[in-house]
């Protein structure tokens, strides 16, 4: 591997709004042609921080780089990156062809090589190019979000953000857009920094994701990492459903305080355990009777909430004789040790 | 719905009946018009066009058409320039005290104008300043600009700002930016606010009554003539008056669209 | 864009209502406080305007026009409620159309359209008492000339002002809150009453203050179509400046007619959320 500087580097980014601190002295590399991911709550600072990395804001402190240029005080406009913003933000009053060359034509580009770039750029998204004329008020979501994919890819930028950008798209769009974009990262070879407050889209698409939270980077990770892996409940917490079990010292050693059963090896505070790793049937690690008090079909897999001692716990089995299983009755469950990711808070 | 064709027909007549009565007085101005007599007498013993033949050789017509045209037009660019900075400030931008100048901004339009226009004549004398068709511009202007604001603030809220941010990322100057992106977008809040404007100012009586001194706009001497003197002149100059700001309206419709068709890729 | 430019922006806006809205305000009120029947601000300050207005039979016009702006806010307001209802309900090319035609006359001179109503009104060669008569051979009167008259022309001039204003506020009734209401049992003067009174509560507001604002200082319809019958408080306040030459009456009296004015629309304009009805 020769020794490329970093796309991106971010170096104690901070970025305050009187005595609030949005973004709290992120640090982070981010390598040529990565997908990288942000993802967090509402509120968590991963606007803000874009909109940093995007050059539309100041930050109080801290520096950027790009490709080892300090860029950190260079407005939006002179930055070799392109945005995908929330809302799309296309120029209504203009058409699809507009919209795509206007970077082009900032930057004085004859009307010839921008149409033909333009026409380029629209095949690449997918959209026919007799869209070229139309007005963007008549395109439908999916053609605006290919319109506003288009229209900063035509500015031809280093690193591509993208803020939200399927948030306000239905669930199958969204499905179709996320495999769409990941191909476009791996034809066009930019970098891309995404930001979304939904984990499952960033394990999609990402070649790493980092889970933000009150401006800070609470894990960086691979996707199978952070699956894996979580280093606390409030990145677990991020993977929909999963069971979190305490776990305290008593006697001897540890063990499941709700549960009321030892936890041989445990290495923190809270047990992380995914649904499916809770079994029907006495043959894992771990085994205690449960009663079932709620059963959910989910399609291919069934979900039961069961109640053991103090602990309510959620499991899912695929569909089968095991699944089998009525609520009010009364089953043997269990889990092995192996599946727990341990996390202290 | 039982009787709903009745409703429906009660409705129909309903709303007949205020257009009719709103314009009965207008279609009565262009009857009277008609008329060769100083004295009305309808239904007309002779229906003559002479009135408005007196009126196109009267350059007192020329003077008041003059007169209400040049306060329209410096009411126009002083309430577009002015309304739509102040639509920025209305809509556009998130600011401490904007909430309070939204409330103030609106004092002048709800506030008694022939109040306001004796407000005016009174402070402008106490000041040694003579009443003239430019006070009166002043006095519109102080009713006008904040409805243009308002018009334009309109079309501001329903404008992405995202849209300047995108312009900016993908290298537009701040400059290139209102004429690209802010400017085209607020466009036909700005013709509808130049048109109000326009049309506002031309058929203003109660600012004008106080404020334009020796200057007589239209709608002046025709509030005077009603009252004395009055001859088929005074209805004949009122249809030629309306006309002529019908007339502008259509011609500023045709510019815009002209202009709007060279922009438009084909 | 690191400072919020809102505040220069409104800036020219607050200079043009400074210079030209609160000042003169001031001066007048300042006027008022002078010695009758002085041309000069440097007199004796003293309310003796105020005694004067209050005993020397001023309250009168004031009184008349209190109440002709009342009552045109009233009937106004009773017309243009039905006709937002059916414009709205019925919205489409027709409503569309309907509306345009109500709308066009506001940009027509109030001085040619209270001038026509007076020629429609005439008695004998009238516009219509000469049809009538040339039609049915039938004479009739007129109620020109009378404060009546003054009110409808009121009327007239300001049914637009009520309307459209009205038509936002019923644009604000989702529709599906009237058949809730319906749904739950409500009938047609509850659902006005619990429903579509309250949500398009803004838009009357609006509407009724506009329209009671505008009549509180209108002399154009009391002067063409009233006559002599009745003298409304801005006639007065002229009077006082032209032919009495007495400023500081008429400054005083125009005080009166501020402070009402301020009084209603003060705490409306607080409550308003303009804002919430322009944005749709």
């Amino acid at each position: 591997m020769t020794h490329l500087p970093p796309a991106l580097s971010l170096t104690g980014l901070t970025r305050r709004f009187g005595t609030k601190t949005a973004v709290d002295a992120v640090s982070i590399d981010i390598a040529e042609g990565e997908f990288f991911t942000i993802v967090g709550p509402s509120g968590s600072g991963k606007s803000t921080l874009v909109r940093l990395l995007a050059g539309l804001d100041v930050p109080t402190a801290g520096s950027l780089h790009l490709r080892g240029r300090d860029i950190t005080d260079m407005p939006a406009n002179r930055r070799p990156t392109a945005m995908v913003f929330q809302s799309l933000a296309l120029f209504d009053h203009r058409t699809v062809g507009q919209n795509i060359e206007f970077a082009m034509k900032m930057k004085g580009v004859p009307p010839e090589a921008r149409r033909a770039r333009a026409l380029e750029l629209l095949r690449l998204v997918r959209l026919p190019e007799d869209y070229y004329p139309r007005p963007v008020t008549q395109c439908s979501g999916g053609e605006r979000q290919r319109v506003a994919l288009a229209r900063a890819l035509g500015s031809d930028p280093e690193i591509l953000f993208f803020d939200e950008p399927l948030s306000a798209i239905d669930y199958r769009l969204r499905k179709t857009l996320e495999v769409e974009l990941k191909e476009l990262h791996q034809r066009t070879g930019k970098t891309f920094i995404y930001i979304t407050h939904s984990l499952e889209e960033a394990m999609v698409m990402s070649d790493r994701i980092a889970i933000m939270r009150a401006g800070r980077f609470e894990q960086i990770g691979t996707p199978d990492e952070i699956y894996r892996r979580p280093h606390s409940r409030f990145v677990a917490g991020f993977m929909g459903e999963v069971n979190i079990l305490p776990v305290s010292q008593a006697g001897g050693g540890a063990v499941f305080t709700d549960l009321g059963l030892a936890a041989p090896g445990a290495a923190g505070a809270f047990a992380v355990l995914r649904p499916e790793a809770v079994r029907p049937g006495g043959d894992a690690g771990v085994g205690f009777d449960a009663e079932v008090t709620q059963r959910l079909m989910l399609g291919s897999r069934t979900q039961f909430h069961l109640r053991a001692g103090a602990a309510a716990l959620i499991a899912e089995v695929a569909a089968g004789p095991q699944a089998d299983l009525q609520i009010g009755q009364v089953a043997r469950f269990s889990f092995d040790m192996a599946d727990i990711a341990w996390v202290d808070a | 719905m039982r009787g709903g064709r009745h409703i429906l027909w009660l409705k129909v007549l309903w709303v007949g009946t205020v257009v009719t009565a709103l314009y009965l007085p207008i279609v009565s101005v262009v009857l009277a018009s008609l008329a060769n007599t100083r004295y009305m007498r309808f239904p007309h013993k002779v229906w003559t066009l002479d009135a408005y033949r007196a009126a196109a050789a009267d350059y007192t017509t020329v003077t008041l058409h003059v007169i209400s045209l040049q306060i329209a037009v410096c009411v126009v660019l002083l309430s577009v320039t002015l309304g739509t900075i102040g639509a920025m400030a209305y809509a556009r931008h998130d600011w401490r005290g904007r909430g309070l100048f939204q409330k103030i901004l609106v004092l002048p339009i709800f506030f008694p104008q022939p109040v306001l226009g004796l407000a005016l004549l009174l402070s402008m004398s106490a000041l040694g300043i003579a009443p003239s068709w430019k006070t009166a511009v002043v006095a519109h202007a102080v009713w006008i600009v904040p409805i243009v604001t308002l018009v334009i603030s309109i079309r501001l809220f329903g404008y992405d700002v995202a849209q300047e941010e995108a312009a900016f990322d993908l290298g537009a100057s701040r400059w290139q930016v209102a004429r690209e992106v802010t400017l085209p977008a607020l466009w036909p809040g700005i013709f509808s606010g130049a048109l109000f404007a326009f049309l506002l100012s031309w058929s203003n009586l109660p600012l004008s009554v106080y404020t334009s001194g020796a200057d007589t706009p239209l709608p002046l001497w025709l509030f005077s003539r009603t009252a004395t003197n009055y001859s088929p002149l005074v209805p004949a100059i009122a249809v030629i008056g309306t006309c002529v700001s019908g007339l502008i309206v259509v011609m500023l419709l045709l510019m815009r669209r002209l202009l709007a068709g060279k922009n438009q890729p084909v | 864009m690191r400072r919020n430019p809102g505040f220069w922006y409104a800036l020219p806006m607050i200079v043009l209502m400074l210079l030209f809205f609160a000042a003169p305000l001031a001066i007048v009120v300042w006027y008022s406080l002078m010695p009758p029947r002085t041309f000069d601000l440097t007199g004796d300050i003293g309310l003796q305007n105020y005694r004067t207005a209050f005993g020397d039979g001023y309250g009168v016009p004031l009184m008349w026009s209190l109440i002709g702006a009342a009552l045109t806010t009233l009937i106004t307001g009773l017309l243009a409620w039905p006709t937002a209802k059916i414009l709205h309900h019925h919205a489409g090319r027709w409503a569309s159309i309907v509306t345009a035609l109500i709308a066009l006359p506001i940009f027509i001179s109030e001085s040619v359209r209270l001038f026509g109503l007076s020629i429609f009104l005439m008695p004998g060669g009238g516009i219509l008492a000469g049809t009538l008569n040339a039609l049915f051979d039938v004479q009739i009167g007129t109620f020109l000339n009378t404060r009546f008259a003054a009110l409808v022309g009121m009327i007239y001039i300001h049914f637009p002002f009520m309307l459209f204003p009205m038509l936002l506020g019923v644009a604000m009734i989702p529709a599906d809150r009237i058949e809730a209401a319906r749904d739950l049992g409500a009938g047609r003067w509850a659902v006005l009453r619990e429903v579509e009174l309250p949500l398009a509560a803004p838009g009357l507001l609006v509407g009724g203050l506009l329209t009671f604002v505008l009549c509180l200082g209108a002399n154009a319809e009391a002067a063409i179509l009233g006559g002599r019958a009745v003298t409304v408080i801005t006639a007065a306040i002229e009077q006082r400046f032209n032919y009495a030459q007495d400023w500081p009456m008429g400054a005083a009296l125009t005080v009166l007619v501020i402070a009402v004015t301020a009084a209603l629309v003060f705490p409306a304009v607080r409550r308003i959320d303009l804002n919430r009805i322009i944005r749709r």
